[in-house]
Formats: structure tokens, C-alpha cells, sequence
């Protein structure tokens, strides 16, 4: 559409455009204010917008003691994780090949959380975010690879199971996910498997797996087949062309299919609630936070809300992009 | 690709896909005949139809479903007449601010279904920002009643999915035919005209889709129920999914509860055949 020109439209268009960012964002804006506030502020009838900010809800949230050279750790930490994603950003610029630049920044990702609970006095929050990571990892890693072949070979097959397959993976995205849990309790129980990583990883891809293998399948369907037919002229066979010729140049669509199911598996409740009873990840943890007696849950929960929202607001940021885009192409798919 | 090839590649997914969706569903419709309970779940008692049958009679069921329906019916056109008219709207600002405003839109979507329902709480609690207005406006207390839960459940739910919409619709308005809209300028068309000739039949298959998706999603609103009524059933606000959750965790009656949503799968289907068939056809086309 061609744009308004009278200064008048434009200023309205503008005026609506923030009362909407607003709406969208006044449930964040007044939770990260109630985190910071103490518990007998947060609780005042009229609300309080000027306050000292106070990081208590957030020690008694993450950690059991706080260590007397905790600002020290946490200057630390902090400098750590900035080198690590300034190594990131800037992989490609290094005179090292930049594989090797992101395996070290994964190693030293898992090393600061491996060395937290070794410098400080950590509380169960922390327990549930490792958690968490374990989770969303192998999905991401299991769901991808193997979404991956499948996806490829669904874009390259024109034969008839493809279609079948194809239509039944769509009927089974739709379906609600209460008729696979009640199941899988089941079968968790039967296998001893229940409140185990394994379980919940296994059942999160096996949910994902149809969204997974649309969206990879649309990607892959616009790589042409000439790029692997000449590879596999030229000695390949069907899997080192796929592995050597077609992977490299999918990675942006792998990049949006990945968020999408980092997403889901970090936003899953209902499975892990019903398939968990110690292990759980962040969102049956927080869940745990409302409705409770417990007066000082109202901060606290505040507290786990925004620790939450952090790495979404990250991935937001980083990848907005492939996140429009991925709603756009891929989920139109399905 | 051969036939061959083909079922090698897809092999991992297709087990996967097999073991832990097809079997589970097969599994289910045979756990709903099972009277079960998480004290016999090794050792369930087989009762026939029995659970189906309870189901279909039980008044509390007929009332999860017509709280999920009203839910749908409230929800979905506000999704879509919302998430169009600001996509239309954000059409008009320059590609930098767009970008800012989408990150800040698509947030509510994107966030954790239960942080965010936390967090929308938040505001309703008695010390919240809303509960005060509220007072101020209204002059009385907001309190958690039958109404109000349920319209925070509603509103909430708006909320939540209208940013899917609204990045759906958009990126749909990037995709308009510049010709068109030029051609309909030359014969002096209105604003409003474009908008209603040109605008809306080309994101008439995307709404479609997004009714379709939504009211999906509708049907397995959880997360947010959950949070909100805290599953107490004096504010008789549960979904089909939460009352679903209750038979099984709360009354422990595993085998109703597989009754149940094996019905709510057959209730899906047939909103969704038609589509399937269609898509079916299109696919056929394709290859």
C-alpha cells in the first residue's frame, strides 16, 4: 500500500502503533518493576513506581547463601559471558577457522555453568534451569537431525508415500497433546523412564517432529536439484552430496526451524508437569510460584518471571528475522 | 529419489513419528476402555465404552466445552480484525521502526505461555497495576469471580495469539501486487476501496489459515486456564485440556480422562478432514 502523506494521519498512525507496543508490553514492564521492589512494596494497594531497587528477590531466587565475594563472582561471570558472545559475534572475522571459535564458545558456555554451583551456594531455581538447557538442547539437536533427512528426502520423493506421510504428519500437529501425554505416562511408567531427561527429550521431538519436517521440507524445496544432481555426478553419493553440498547453504533455514522447536521445548508445560516429578524445567517450576500461600510468592514470582524471559528476549533480538520469516513461510505450511 | 532412498532418509523420523505418535493414539483409544488409576495402572480393569459413554453424559465436560467454545468464538475474530488492522497500520512506518515494533509485538507470542500468563496475573493481583485502575474507574475492588476469571481467560488469550496474526497478515501485505494497487490509484480509488477490493481478497487463503491454526489452538488452550483459575473449579472456567488434566491428576480417573481426549481427537478431525483432503489434493498437484 502506498503510504499516508498528511502529517496528521501519519502522527495517529504512530499514536495507535505505541498504544499497542504498550498493551503488549505493560504485563512485562510492571512484572520487571514488582521483582525489584520489596515484598512490602510490591503488596501496596496504590502501586509504587519510584522505589529503591533491590536484588533480593533474585538472590533468594538463585542462590541458597549469598557468598560474601559475590559482587567479585558476578563481575566475573558477567566478563566471561560478554568475551563469549563478543567470540561469537565476531567468528567470522578471526583468523581461526570459526567452527573451532564456536565449539570453544560452547565449551566455555557449559564450563560457567558447570563451575556455578562450584563457586556459589546455588538453589533448586538453578537446578531447574540446567535443566531446562538439557532439554531444549538435545531436542533441538535430536529433533533437527533427524527432521533434517526427512525433510529432504520428503522435498526430493515424488512418489506417493510422501504425500501420505506428509497429510498424516499435519493431522497429528493439530491434535491436542493431552492424547500422546496420558499415553506416554504410561508408557514412562511401564519403562521406568518417567522423571528422566530421556522421556521428555524423546516425546518433545516426537511432538515437534511433524512441525519440524513441514518447515524443513519448504526450505529444502527451494535449494535447486541440479546442486546435488552435479555433486553426485561428480563421485557423491546421495548422502555425502546431501552432507557436503546441500547442508551448508540450508543453515538459514535450519536456523529458523531450530528456533521454533527451541521454543517449543522451552515452553513446554503440560508434558514435562505430567511426565516429571523432581526434574522440571522452568516452566513447571514457575508454575509452582502462583497460588500459593505464601505471601512472598508474589516477589518471587516476579523474580522467576523475568529470569525466564531473559533468553527469550535474547533469541528475540538476535533472531527476529528468521522468526518473521519462519511464521511467514514455514508455518503458513502447517 | 528412489523409493529406496527415500524411506532410508526418512526412516529416523518416520520410527519416531510411529512409535511416540501413532502407537500413543492407538494406545489411547485402548487406555479409555481401561478403568484406571495411578494405583492399578499396571493392572487396569477392562470396562468396554463405559468411560466414553460417562463422558458424553457428564454435565461438567458439556460445560468445559462450552467455556472452549466461547473462548474460540471471542477470541479468533478478535485475533484476526486486531491483527490485521495493525498489520495494515505497521505496513506504513519505515523498514527500521518496523523492525523495533515487530520484536516488541511478537513478544507476547513468543514469551513462555505460563510466564506470560504470570505475568498478565500480575496485574489483577490485588496490589497490581489493573486491580488499581480498575478501583479508580469502577470505584470497587476487582475480585477473582465466575466473570472475571473468565474474562481474564479471554483477554489474556487475546493478548497472547493476536501477534501471530498480525505477523501472518504482514507478511502476507508484503506480498501484494504493486501493479494492482497502482492501477486502482490511476481510477481514483479511496483508501478504504483498496483496502476492501485488493487487500482483502489477496490475505483471504492466509485467514483461512489463521482461522484454521487458532482455532486449533483454541481448542488446546492449557497453560493460561491453568495459571488463572489455579484449576479451582468454583469459577468454572475449564477447557476441555484443563478439565481433561483434572480427571486424570486431580480425580485420578486415567482411563476417563483417555476417553476424553480420544473424543476431543474425533472432535478435531472433523473440523480438520476437509482441510487434510484439500491439502492432500494440493500436494498431489505439486509433486
Amino acid at each position: 500500500m502506498e503510504k499516508v502523506k498528511s502529517p496528521l494521519g501519519r502522527l495517529s498512525i504512530h499514536l495507535f502503533l505505541i498504544l499497542f507496543a504498550i498493551y503488549s508490553l505493560i504485563p512485562f514492564f510492571w512484572t520487571t518493576l514488582q521483582s525489584f521492589k520489596t515484598l512490602r512494596d510490591a503488596n501496596s494497594r496504590t502501586p509504587i513506581f519510584f522505589f529503591t531497587p533491590t536484588w533480593e528477590n533474585y538472590q533468594t531466587l538463585w542462590l541458597r547463601t549469598v557468598p560474601e565475594n559475590g559482587a567479585l563472582i558476578a563481575y566475573f561471570l558477567m566478563l566471561a559471558i560478554v568475551i563469549l558472545i563478543c567470540l561469537l559475534l565476531f567468528a567470522n572475522y578471526m583468523p581461526v577457522r570459526s567452527s573451532l571459535i564456536y565449539g570453544f564458545v560452547f565449551l566455555g558456555f557449559v564450563a560457567i555453568l558447570w563451575g556455578i554451583p562450584r563457586l556459589v551456594e546455588v538453589a533448586k531455581f538453578y537446578e531447574y534451569f540446567i535443566n531446562t538447557i538439557i532439554v531444549t538442547v538435545g531436542t533441538v539437536v535430536v529433533s533437527i537431525s533427524i527432521g533434517c533427512l526427512a525433510g529432504y528426502s520428503l522435498a526430493r520423493y515424488a512418489g506417493y508415500a510422501g504425500v501420505v506421510i506428509l497429510i498424516a504428519a499435519l493431522g497429528f500437529r493439530a491434535l491436542p497433546r493431552l492424547a500422546f501425554i496420558l499415553p506416554y505416562y504410561w508408557i514412562g511408567s511401564a519403562t521406568n523412564l518417567l522423571d528422566t531427561h530421556l522421556l521428555v527429550i524423546l516425546t518433545l521431538v516426537a511432538v515437534n517432529q511433524p512441525f519440524a519436517i513441514w518447515m524443513l521440507r519448504s526450505f529444502f524445496m527451494d535449494i535447486p536439484r541440479e546442486l546435488e544432481e552435479s555433486a553426485m555426478v561428480d563421485g557423491c553419493n546421495r548422502l555425502t552430496a546431501f552432507l557436503r553440498v546441500i547442508m551448508p547453504i540450508m543453515w538459514p533455514g535450519i536456523v529458523s526451524t531450530a528456533l521454533f522447536t527451541l521454543l517449543l521445548a522451552y515452553n513446554e508445560f503440560l508434558l514435562v508437569r505430567l511426565l516429571t516429578q523432581t526434574n522440571w524445567t522452568l516452566p513447571v517450576a514457575i508454575s509452582r510460584f502462583t497460588g500459593g500461600e505464601d505471601p512472598r510468592h508474589l516477589t518471587l514470582a516476579a523474580a522467576a518471571a523475568v529470569s525466564a524471559t531473559i533468553p527469550i528476549i535474547l533469541v528475540i533480538l538476535f533472531f527476529q528475522k528468521n522468526l518473521v520469516k519462519g511464521l511467514a513461510a514455514g508455518a503458513v505450511k502447517g | 529419489m528412489n523409493r529406496g532412498t527415500f524411506f532410508r532418509f526418512a526412516a529416523p523420523s518416520i520410527i519416531v513419528m510411529s512409535l511416540l505418535m501413532v502407537i500413543p493414539l492407538l494406545m489411547a483409544i485402548w487406555l479409555g476402555m481401561q478403568f484406571m488409576t495411578f494405583a492399578n495402572i499396571t493392572s487396569p480393569q477392562f470396562v468396554g465404552l463405559r468411560n466414553y459413554i460417562e463422558v458424553l453424559q457428564d454435565p461438567r465436560f458439556w460445560q468445559s466445552f462450552r467455556f472452549t467454545a466461547l473462548y474460540a468464538a471471542i477470541v479468533v475474530p478478535a485475533q484476526l480484525v486486531i491483527g490485521f488492522t495493525v498489520a495494515l497500520l505497521l505496513d506504513q512506518v519505515s523498514k527500521f521502526i518496523r523492525g523495533i515494533y515487530l520484536s516488541i509485538f511478537l513478544l507476547p507470542f513468543v514469551i513462555v505461555p505460563i510466564v506470560g500468563t504470570l505475568m498478565f496475573k500480575q496485574l489483577f493481583e490485588p496490589s497490581g497495576l489493573m486491580a488499581y485502575l480498575y478501583q479508580t474507574i469502577f470505584d470497587t475492588r476487582f475480585y477473582y469471580s465466575e466473570m472475571s476469571v473468565k474474562a481474564l481467560v479471554i483477554i489474556h488469550g487475546i493478548w497472547y495469539v493476536t501477534p501471530f496474526a498480525l505477523v501472518t497478515y504482514f507478511a502476507g501485505l508484503q506480498t501484494l501486487s504493486q501493479d494492482l494497487l497502482e492501477a486502482a490509484s490511476m481510477d481514483g480509488a479511496t483508501r478504504w476501496q483498496k483496502i476492501r477490493h485488493i487487500v482483502l481478497p489477496h490475505v483471504r487463503s492466509l485467514t483461512i489459515f489463521i482461522l484454521l491454526i487458532s482455532i486449533m489452538d483454541a481448542y488446546r488452550v492449557f497453560d493460561s486456564v491453568f495459571i488463572l483459575t489455579q484449576m479451582n473449579p468454583i469459577y468454572k472456567a475449564n477447557t476441555i485440556m484443563t478439565y481433561t488434566f483434572q480427571t486424570a491428576v486431580t480425580v485420578q480417573r486415567l482411563g476417563k480422562a483417555n476417553a476424553m481426549a480420544i473424543l476431543t481427537v474425533v472432535g478435531i478431525m472433523i473440523v480438520l478432514i476437509p482441510f487434510l483432503i484439500q491439502s492432500y489434493k494440493e500436494q498431489l498437484e505439486e509433486r
